[in-house]
């Protein structure tokens, strides 16, 4: 696979990519409104030598995108140093191929920094780990404070209707109440991937 | 033969509905009215579980993947079966 200013010019920019969503766009400007832009990662990009190009993996389907582009959205759209370019998966195979996570799963959103010369400086995958283990915490939480979830191991489709729709709005709410903090990792960790490969 | 429920839980914020409505297509299709329902249960998580009867016949999270139909479907025969 290669990226070159030819392809990467192909690419969607991000209100392109809102423009031609089948589904989730609300979610997707919801989560928008909702991000608090880090001051130190804002000032961070600001003050980059030369713009990047920012090449993302996504569908409108996933739910990691509708979460985490559009902290890069409002991110790029501040700063101005971010030229950010947005390619469908599934119809990019050769790029999900170079950033398989763990080196076999499809995960999205990608997010990889190019340097002027199209040189990677890095990528970032899906989600902070760091949020990973949060909402994984909060789950078992949920699931130790409500006996009738029965295991958070077990398939939800054992509990009856009612209890299922129980669980899966005490897990909306967790989602959205860490939603903050998932903003705030997944800029601290783009403005750290950036800042450990200096611009050439 | 008593007719066969089956349960399909799926991740919908994962985009599994094209996956899930080919299953349950194919199932309808081969079995018909030997099933008494199938139901369909929007889920997260990536979850894809496929319970036929009272048993778990494949789950993403346990086997990796989705399932092949086939395997589905040979599940049903023997629930049909009484197996």
């Amino acid at each position: 696979m290669s990226m070159d200013r030819a392809r990467f010019e192909t690419g969607l920019r991000y209100d392109a990519f809102k423009a031609a969503m089948t589904r989730n766009r609300e979610r997707l400007e919801e989560n928008e409104r909702r991000v608090t832009l880090d001051a130190e990662t804002v000032r961070f990009f600001r003050s980059l030598a030369r713009p990047l190009n920012v090449v993302v993996l996504a569908e409108d389907w996933c739910g990691d995108v509708i979460a985490n582009l559009p902290v890069l959205g409002r991110l790029a759209k501040e700063v101005g140093t971010l030229d950010v370019r947005i390619f469908y998966r599934d119809q990019n195979e050769d790029l999900m191929e170079r950033w398989l996570n763990q080196g076999k799963y499809k995960s999205i959103p990608v997010i990889a920094f190019f340097d002027d010369r199209f040189r990677e400086l890095g990528h970032w995958i899906e989600r902070p780990a760091s949020v990973s283990e949060l909402r994984a915490r909060k789950r078992r939480e949920i699931f130790a404070a409500h006996p009738e979830f029965g295991s958070p191991d077990a398939p939800v489709d054992q509990l009856a209707d009612d209890v299922r729709a129980r669980l899966q709005a005490e897990l909306q709410k967790m989602r959205e109440e860490t939603t903050a903090f998932a903003n705030a990792e997944v800029q601290r960790e783009l403005r750290e991937l950036v800042a450990a490969q200096p611009v050439r | 033969m008593s007719p066969v429920k089956i349960k399909i839980t799926y991740c919908a914020e994962c985009g599994y509905e094209p996956q899930t409505l080919d299953l349950a297509k194919a199932l309808m299709y081969e079995f018909g009215g030997q099933l008494s329902s199938i139901e369909l249960i929007p889920w997260e998580g990536g979850t894809f579980d496929v319970r036929v009867a009272d048993k778990l016949v494949h789950s993403m999270t346990r086997d990796g993947g989705f399932p092949e139909p086939k395997a589905v479907a040979d599940a049903v025969r023997s629930a049909l079966a009484g197996v």
